[in-house]
């Protein structure tokens, strides 16, 4: 579970806040409920006190204190109920007294006598159990004016287990509507969050050569769709932009090409013409070599462009690179030996790859042309062929004047030379490895740059290899 | 042979032009795309030079129309623009041959002399420059009269020079023809062939292969080309 995802972090905020909220809710429940049982509760100890007092005492000496006190057995039966109910006399001593109640919460004859004077309304009274006892006291005089205490008390515990009932409902239904309200949040955001995953996967695959994709966007009215929207709409511009990228090369080409053209043919109309002298020819050819080397430029640049914007995919076809990497190398090993250089090549395995032959072939030979310009005389060159991983490897390694390291970054950006004078000099338009880098590129592959223990530089190519070989 | 050249610019034109009178063509240049049809409709010529950016009728649409009428005469494009869908296209519109600005003139005329030699006259099967004598279908080359081996790029570079004799043939003419496209960034390969073919076709005193500086390669049996 990917802890970072919106889905995750709303679904555990939720529940955290969730869980909160319902706990001062409990905590609320509890106070509440925790006051209106003990208000109750006071409120039918002086009840039971009153109707003792009016219904029975009154007319004691009309009714004889038997029946007072048979009367209270049965009327409130306080041996059932766990009431402890007290009648003193005024000299203290005891009219009645309830019994001992059935559950043993308390014994009414440890509860000490109260003194009419200095009287308590209410108090509590430490039971055995470690409880107290609510007593609610009321003085009350009869007919004859004779004063009793009426007293009348029920155990705190009444309230208490009333209220770790409520703990302990709290205690199971909380986590349980906290853990069904996370998981249904957890799996109801997954739906919402399903149309962002396919945004994104559309967005991952959208590369400056599909341009025109767009990212699914449902009518749902949400931020969803109005992300969707915004995306679709970028685009839509970053699409017309590359179009007008295009447009312009391609415009630019033309316009470019066609004074190039005349350039040219003027020149080498004055290059045949008799009249020349030989300064004059000598600086014509020169001129012509420079428009020549403007042509190359041209044409180079475009064709990195035309590469860029996957244009020139459509001539496609299955070959053996190891057979293209031989027999380009056995084409150039003349230029090799020019140089008196030990050109190898090393490859022997079919590696089947599928594309463009002849610009592929150009990778073998940008490369191995680099390589024999910058290695000097009696050094070698070797070329390798190996399938790794599902790839297509070439390495040309040289042992030449390398390449500085902190030009590493660099040698495959267009014009970069390390060195500008020497690279000049050999006839190079500055292009050839960003071209090699965009064919890579175009065909799905990668160029590095390595360097070996000893001296010079291995460029390694790695191109996907044709995997539905037959 | 009557050639039509249809090339708004109109000082490319004039050069194009230039170029084909010196090979005694003569030469009729439309500047428009509608020009160009209603010449191309009246007089029957022997090869049309076709510009594809052209003002009032697009080069394509000059084409098709051509080809509406007259499905024969070889059509050689010139354009600016140069991707494969582009030329593909071409090509099935009825184009016989593609020439990319900008082009070297040489190449022009190589190109428009081999669409004019096509169906009229056969492909000799001997060339011959001076001394030496290359057998299209034997594959085999002499000095001399004498026999000698060449390896099969040498072969197709000699081939190529010699069916062009006397015509300065620059080197990425020749990279396009007997290599391919994919060796344009290895320019020096071309000195090194023919410096090698110069070698076994009687060595360096004499003067058949010639380097035309900062131009490209002629072969021929006279002192100037």
């Amino acid at each position: 579970m990917n802890t970072r995802s919106i889905r995750f972090r709303l679904a555990a905020w939720y529940a955290g806040l969730l869980a909160g909220l319902l706990v001062l809710f409990g905590v609320f429940i509890y106070f509440t409920l925790e006051q209106f049982l003990e208000i109750s509760l006071r409120e039918t100890l002086s009840r039971e006190a009153q109707t003792i007092g009016e219904a029975l005492l009154r007319n004691v000496n009309d009714t004889g204190e038997d029946y007072v006190i048979k009367e209270m057995e049965e009327h409130f039966a306080p041996r059932i109920t766990s009431r402890f109910l007290r009648v003193t006399r005024k000299d203290g001593s005891l009219l009645y007294e309830s019994g001992l109640p059935e559950n043993h919460a308390f014994d009414p004859r440890q509860i000490p006598t109260e003194r009419l004077d200095g009287l308590r309304q209410w108090r509590e009274e430490q039971v055995t159990d470690g409880s107290a006892l609510l007593i609610y006291s009321l003085p009350f005089a009869d007919r004859a004016g004779n004063p009793y205490l009426i007293q009348a008390g029920a155990p705190y515990e009444q309230v208490q287990s009333v209220l770790h009932e409520l703990l302990f409902s709290l205690a199971i239904a909380l986590p349980l509507i906290v853990g069904i309200a996370v998981g249904g949040g957890y799996l109801f955001m997954r739906k919402a969050v399903q149309p962002l995953n396919e945004i994104a996967t559309t967005a991952e695959r959208i590369t400056s050569r599909n341009l025109n994709e767009r990212v699914p966007v449902a009518p749902t009215g949400d931020e969803i769709e109005k992300l969707g929207i915004s995306l679709n709409r970028m685009m839509a511009r970053l699409e017309e932009s590359f179009h007008h990228i295009n447009r312009f090369s391609a415009d630019a080409s033309h316009e470019i090409r066609t004074p190039l053209a005349i350039i040219r043919g003027e020149l080498e109309n004055a290059h045949h013409s008799p009249e020349m002298t030989p300064e004059m020819r000598e600086t014509v050819r020169s001129a012509l070599e420079e428009a020549e080397r403007l042509s190359r430029i041209v044409e180079q640049l475009l064709e990195i462009s035309r590469l860029e914007a996957g244009e020139t995919l459509v001539d496609r076809s299955r070959f053996d690179f190891t057979e293209m990497t031989r027999s380009t190398v056995e084409q150039m090993r003349l230029l090799a030996e020019e140089k008196r250089l030990q050109l190898i090549f090393e490859g022997a395995d079919p590696l089947d790859i599928e594309g463009d032959r002849m610009r592929l072939k150009q990778i073998v030979v940008n490369l191995v042309d680099n390589a024999i310009k910058y290695t000097p005389e009696g050094g070698s060159i070797s070329v390798s062929n190996f399938g790794m991983d599902g790839k297509a490897v070439l390495e040309v390694a040289d042992s030449g004047i390398g390449v500085p390291p902190e030009a590493a970054a660099h040698i495959f950006d267009r014009f970069y030379r390390v060195d500008k004078a020497r690279s000049r000099q050999l006839g190079g338009t500055g292009l050839g490895l960003a071209i090699v880098k965009s064919i890579c590129i175009a065909y799905g592959g990668t160029i590095a740059i390595r360097y070996p223990d000893g001296p010079g530089v291995v460029f390694r190519v790695e191109l996907p290899l044709d995997s539905s070989r037959i | 042979m009557r050639l039509l050249l249809v090339e708004d610019e109109e000082k490319l034109a004039r050069l194009v032009k230039r170029a084909l009178v010196a090979e005694r063509f003569s030469v009729d240049v439309a500047h428009d795309g509608r020009t160009g049809f209603e010449l191309a409709k009246s007089y029957d010529y022997d090869l049309i030079v076709l510009d594809l950016l052209l003002p009032e009728l697009d080069g394509s649409e000059v084409l098709r129309r051509i080809r509406r009428f007259n499905p024969h005469v070889p059509v050689l494009i010139l354009t600016a623009r140069d991707s494969v869908a582009v030329k593909v296209a071409h090509f099935e519109a009825g184009a016989d041959d593609y020439l990319t600005k900008p082009f070297a003139l040489a190449e022009l005329m190589v190109r428009v002399k081999s669409l004019m030699r096509r169906g009229t006259a056969r492909r000799e099967s001997i060339l011959r420059v001076g001394n030496l004598e290359l057998d299209r279908l034997t594959q085999q080359v002499r000095w001399r009269g004498k026999r000698i081996e060449l390896t099969a790029k040498e072969h197709g570079l000699l081939e190529y020079l010699m069916a062009n004799s006397g015509r300065v043939l620059s080197r990425s003419m020749i990279l396009d023809h007997v290599w391919d496209q994919s060796f344009h960034g290895a320019t020096n390969i071309v000195d090194v062939y023919v410096r090698h073919l110069r070698g076994k076709i009687g060595g360096d005193e004499q003067k058949l292969l010639r380097t035309v500086r900062g131009v490209g390669y002629v072969i021929s049996d006279e002192e100037s080309a």
